[in-house]
């Protein structure tokens, strides 16, 4: 019931906010030509997913995305791993580690065009940079948090190499390695859509910043929405998941 | 080997490789400047680039009241009250899942291109992260504090400043420390987007003319400020973890806690 009634309020303030920038553009506070009533942006919004450049552009962000994605978690999680089952290893690379997490990735982004140009590559090239560290951090808490009787117990059992891997290490991992996989999209597709702001050819984040340019105010808001809408909900789906999963956890 | 000696080696080589790889021609020196050539590059603009840092520095320098002053304002706030934390919290935690790099473009359009849109970028970006995390470390205060402090029939306000700022102040440093690197990172960022001053301009503009070690030169002063930023935080967080543990060994183990802790940074 109380979820209920949050939920109702939820959606009731992101209404409320809706209605405030429809209010503040028709009645004139602010200049509508700098601020399209809601309305107006969402009715664009409509129109942009109907055309094909547009849908063309989507379809190459997801794909960059997709692709610095499936390379950075696999290449991280495994050198997260190693790092956290060696010991002497950890020692050694983890101060290392935090502080190239801990510096700011965005200023690399010249030398990708520098080395990669400006295409497909530089922009999987970034996003790979830019989610790496947080999936290597992340595997290396989501190791350390395994309990350190059960992998004991599984071994006093006679549990073989595979069996301690799939039946200790992944159900202990696998929330921590969900709210990984969620933070590193965030820092993924952050880092995919800044490149393609900087410098690209297509893509999304190429047509928002074309769109700022020549002050197209409706489509920039449009799209603007598109993506947070996008953003929001592949988050939320992952959270989902995440709850079922913590559901049969202890 | 000591662990510790080994890094400082790995280190040592890194640099060394920096310094090497470009000039056998191994790696072109378009894509990785050697570091001499870096260093040099910049001590002969020095005037140019301290302008430049001078411009940062000032927008990094509003932003940071704005995001920080804001952020644990309203994460103290939200945090410390039962009903609008439930209800707001989730909603800002999915609002951070947004790429905020696409309100640039909207800022630019409203304000221009000069220092303004920046400051109101950067404040942004930095704000959400610390409101997040100065909400999660009012959660973590000890509920016994606030319960003696209610008994002893002290106020909303008294018990906001006497109880509630005091015992966040670990937390609220490290949301500090956090929303800090987001504005360095969204002042930056803006500037190389779109700008007609400031460092993120310069790496642009040297970037456009294929001038790799002007572009080194810059990306250095900007991890430069990034590294001074960390390090003032870690001071004040010494400063203050001595009051509040009152001992030497037991600040030791904070710092532990504070190298440990996650600070992401795009």
């Amino acid at each position: 019931m109380e979820r209920m009634t949050n939920t109702l309020a939820r959606i009731a303030i992101v209404l409320a906010l809706f209605a405030l920038w429809e209010v503040l553009s028709r009645m004139g506070i602010v200049n509508p030509r700098l601020l399209p009533s809601a309305s107006d942006t969402l009715a664009t919004l409509c129109d942009l997913l109907r055309r094909a450049s547009v849908r063309n552009d989507l379809l190459v962000t997801a794909t960059e995305v997709l692709a610095a994605f499936a390379l950075a978690v696999p290449v991280g999680a495994l050198i997260g791993f190693l790092v956290a089952e060696n010991r002497y290893f950890a020692d050694v690379t983890k101060p290392l580690l935090f502080f190239a997490f801990s510096i700011p990735k965005s200023i690399f982004l010249p030398m990708f065009i520098l080395v990669f140009g400006v295409g497909f590559s530089q922009k999987v090239g970034f996003g790979f940079f830019s989610t790496i560290f947080i999936v290597i951090m992340s595997t290396t808490t989501a190791v350390e948090s395994i309990k350190v009787e059960y992998l004991t117990v599984a071994r006093s059992y006679g549990a073989t190499a595979i069996q301690t891997a799939w039946r200790v290490y992944l159900p202990s991992m696998l929330p921590v390695l969900l709210e990984a996989l969620r933070i590193s999209m965030i820092f993924n597709l952050t880092g995919v859509i800044l490149a393609e702001m900087y410098a690209s050819r297509d893509g999304i984040g190429h047509q928002i910043a074309t769109w700022g340019e020549n002050f197209q105010m409706k489509q920039l808001l449009a799209g603007v929405v598109m993506i947070a809408v996008i953003a929001i909900a592949f988050n939320e789906m992952i959270r989902w998941v995440e709850t079922r999963c913590s559901h049969w956890r202890t | 080997m000591k662990p510790s000696t080994l890094r400082r080696l790995i280190v040592i080589a890194l640099i060394a490789l920096w310094e090497i790889l470009p000039r056998t021609g191994l790696v072109p020196e378009l894509f990785l400047p050697s570091l001499s050539s870096t260093l040099k590059a910049g001590f002969t603009e020095a005037g140019e680039y301290g302008q430049a840092l001078l411009v940062t520095l000032y927008e990094v320098g509003v932003s940071m009241a704005f995001a920080c002053g804001g952020g644990i304002l309203l994460g103290a706030l939200v945090g410390s009250l039962p009903r609008p934390r439930v209800l707001i919290m989730p909603m800002v935690s999915s609002l951070y899942a947004v790429p905020l790099v696409i309100l640039y473009p909207v800022f630019t359009v409203w304000l221009g291109i000069g220092s303004e849109s920046k400051i109101a970028f950067a404040s942004i970006y930095g704000f959400l992260p610390t409101m997040l995390a100065t909400a999660a470390g009012i959660q973590t205060i000890d509920p016994q504090l606030l319960l003696a402090a209610r008994s002893m029939g002290a106020t909303l306000t008294q018990r906001l400043v006497r109880v509630v700022l005091p015992a966040a102040i670990p937390t609220v440093l490290s949301g500090l420390r956090i929303g800090g690197a987001l504005v360095i990172v969204g002042v930056v960022v803006s500037e190389m987007l779109i700008s007609s001053a400031g460092i993120g301009y310069l790496i642009s503009r040297y970037r456009t003319i294929l001038d790799s070690p002007h572009v080194f030169a810059g990306v250095l002063l900007v991890l430069a400020m990034a590294v001074a930023f960390n390090a003032a935080i870690k001071w004040i967080e010494r400063k203050c973890a001595i009051w509040q543990t009152g001992t030497r060994g037991a600040q030791a183990t904070d710092d532990d806690v504070a190298t440990g802790a996650m600070q992401p940074a795009t």
